[in-house]
């Protein structure tokens, strides 16, 4: 299997989407001419030309609500945000437009949208470009909202949000695009709803998502040099969101830790807790505990930036903490 | 003393800023010559001008971008959104700049706003009149969100919101506007952001709530006396900050917890508490700590409301699972 990068993934999952469908097209600031500001859309405008691959003008507002207005006439929009931070400018058109719409028409337009854009910190970007906005978007019913972990989850879900009839967030990351990992030639998809066990143990369970998961597997690495078995469950969908197999590992080893690196109040994460701490109330030997990006604005220090977010250090100790060691 | 109803007491509150400190102002869509929908900021103008009290053009990004720069130079704008549902167009201006700006310029400017917004369903309203979005908020740091549940409340708490030098976001339940009188203090009154009320002492169970919901469960309260519960109820007044420590004391004692809010479950304010009591409480658990949340969908048509709403008995069911449990 060859071994590519999230970036090529992610433009291999338009490609194929866009070959198989002419109804997909992508549209966004740069995402054209200059191959995107990231460069995950490299050569699709040379291959698809002005109509299916769309630069707009610096305006959220306008061109998320073009795409949504398309996918109601239907196409099948891929709107790109450079940053999920900027999607805020466009929040009013994804909360009351793409998500509402089809409740709104008694279930006669459907809005099969893709907002997707690197989500969460990267580094030196401070308060306004740092920002990991998943939980604004999980709770909004009608929504469905996605993450990967891997440049082969990436792709598969990816294929999978461009195919869906509803509005799919996708969420990515920008220190992610260059992380490699083994991708197969042959096509394939990976469904909403299914979490993914990224490493099997049995004392503890370790739930995250998206960036943070490569650092929950290091701090698993580092468990194991001490003896402890953690398991790794990597959500990959948010909403809908795999209860099933969190109880089901949470059962198994009587002890959880979630790690999120969104804030902490009414988040992801703490909705994750809440389900653990309701649901196997009388599995856990001791309470769930919470890693999450500390609830202030991201730090330009760089010493700082570092300091407010999931550490593997703080990984591990919570680990031990709910082990009482 | 006067017996006011709630959009009296908010008035009274508006009035008394206006007049203390010529810095207060307030606006919206409405809100200046014909005194709002609700007519909440009704005789305001006439009594203290229209330089002070006025109507804005229907540009929500455009009255809270006003605003932000009005803080900037020293004003204490109070704006008013006609309906919470219409907020989203200037949620990139509250997030990225009213949130922010104090920290970004290390304490150089205050962002001194109220942003009012009546909130929730039970008008018999449509999609984006009836929502209970208050999580969107209350997930971002920097901003403080405060939800009254009686006139005399509401009065004392946005006298303190108006006098605080930190982004309120003051939400107001709509359908407690005029549903109920109470003997309110017409001079100046102030009760603290960042603390919750013990509504009512109990034994057997926690139950935390807060603006219009408190109407059903202060309901459930009597009912469940009657059925031989001993309820503690809480009104938490501030939603965030939340007050920790009352609700966390609170449960220690009771031993269990019952959450009830309007908003969707998803990353609610909900799975915050429930998280709160694993995080706080976890040893003094007798039952799971649980919470009833809107259901995870789109406010139904004013025919199906009163399907999503809690009522008391619905209350008192789960009251009675968690004190058999």
């Amino acid at each position: 299997m060859p071994e590519i990068t999230v970036r090529e993934a992610l433009r291999q999952a338009m490609d194929e989407e866009m070959a198989r469908d002419d109804r997909v097209f992508l549209m966004g600031e740069e995402v054209a001419e200059y191959n995107g500001a990231y460069k995950v859309s490299q050569g699709l405008w040379e291959k698809y030309g002005d109509r299916r691959v769309i630069d707009t003008p610096i305006t959220e507002y306008g061109f998320t609500g073009v795409g949504v207005g398309a996918a109601m006439a239907g196409l099948r929009p891929i709107i790109e945000w450079m940053t999920y931070n900027f999607s805020a400018m466009a929040y009013d058109q994804v909360l009351n437009n793409a998500a509402k719409t089809l409740h709104m028409s008694g279930g006669q337009i459907n809005v099969p949208i893709v907002f997707r854009g690197p989500n969460g910190p990267a580094e030196f970007l401070s308060s306004q470009h740092s920002q990991a906005l998943q939980s604004i978007y999980a709770h909004i019913p009608g929504l469905k909202v996605v993450s990967f972990s891997t440049a082969y989850d990436g792709k598969g879900l990816l294929k999978t949000a461009i195919r869906d009839d509803n509005p799919v967030m996708f969420l990515e990351c920008e220190l992610m695009y260059g992380w490699k990992d083994e991708v197969p030639e042959e096509e394939y998809l990976i469904p909403f709803g299914k979490a993914d066990i990224k490493r099997a143990g049995k004392d503890v369970t370790l739930i995250s998502y998206s960036k943070p998961v490569r650092m929950v597997l290091q701090a698993a690495e580092k468990l194991a040099e001490e003896g402890i078995d953690a398991e790794v469950l990597d959500l990959r969908s948010i909403r809908p969101l795999d209860e099933e197999s969190i109880y089901k590992s949470v059962r198994k080893t009587n002890r959880c830790v979630v790690i999120d690196e969104s804030w902490p109040f009414a988040s992801v994460g703490s909705h994750v807790a809440w389900l653990v701490s309701t649901n196997c109330f009388d599995d856990l030997d001791a309470q769930v505990e919470f890693i999450s990006s500390e609830d202030v604005p991201m730090p330009y220090n760089h010493t700082l930036e570092l300091a407010v977010q999931p550490s593997v250090e703080k990984i591990v100790k919570a680990a031990k903490k709910v082990l009482y060691v | 003393m006067t017996l006011m109803n709630m959009v009296q007491s908010i008035n009274s509150a508006l009035d008394i800023k206006l007049e203390e400190d010529p810095k207060v102002l307030s606006f919206g869509e409405d809100a200046g010559l014909e005194g709002g929908v609700f007519r909440v900021t009704e005789n305001l103008q006439k009594k203290h001008g229209e330089e002070r009290v006025f109507d804005t053009p229907l540009s929500e990004a455009g009255i809270i971008g006003s605003a932000v720069g009005m803080c900037m130079t020293g004003l204490r704008p109070v704006a008013e959104i006609q309906f919470s549902g219409f907020v989203y167009p200037a949620y990139d201006h509250i997030i990225s700049h009213a949130a922010r700006m104090h920290n970004r310029t290390r304490g150089r400017y205050d962002m001194s706003m109220v942003i009012r917004m009546p909130y929730g369903g039970g008008i018999k309203a449509i999609e984006h009149h009836s929502e209970s979005m208050e999580t969107l908020f209350a997930h971002v740091p920097g901003l403080k969100v405060v939800i009254p549940s009686t006139p005399y409340d509401a009065k004392g708490l946005l006298i303190s919101s108006i006098e605080s030098d930190d982004p309120i976001i003051y939400m107001e339940p709509k359908r407690l506007y005029r549903a109920m009188k109470q003997e309110v203090p017409d001079g100046k009154f102030q009760i603290d952001i960042g603390k919750a009320k013990i509504v009512q002492e109990g034994s057997d169970i926690t139950v935390v709530s807060y603006g219009a919901m408190m109407k059903e469960a202060r309901e459930a309260a009597i009912l469940a006396q009657k059925e031989g519960y001993s309820v503690e109820l809480i009104d938490l007044r501030t939603i965030y900050p939340l007050d920790r420590k009352t609700v966390a004391e609170s449960i220690r004692k009771t031993g269990r917890l019952l959450s009830v809010t309007e908003g969707p479950s998803f990353s609610g304010i909900g799975s915050e508490l429930v998280t709160l009591a694993n995080e706080e409480a976890f040893l003094s658990l007798e039952a799971p700590p649980t919470r009833l949340a809107g259901f995870d969908t789109i406010v139904p048509l004013p025919k199906g409301e009163h399907f999503y709403f809690h009522t008391a008995d619905r209350i008192l069911y789960e009251v009675e699972k968690l004190v058999k449990y």
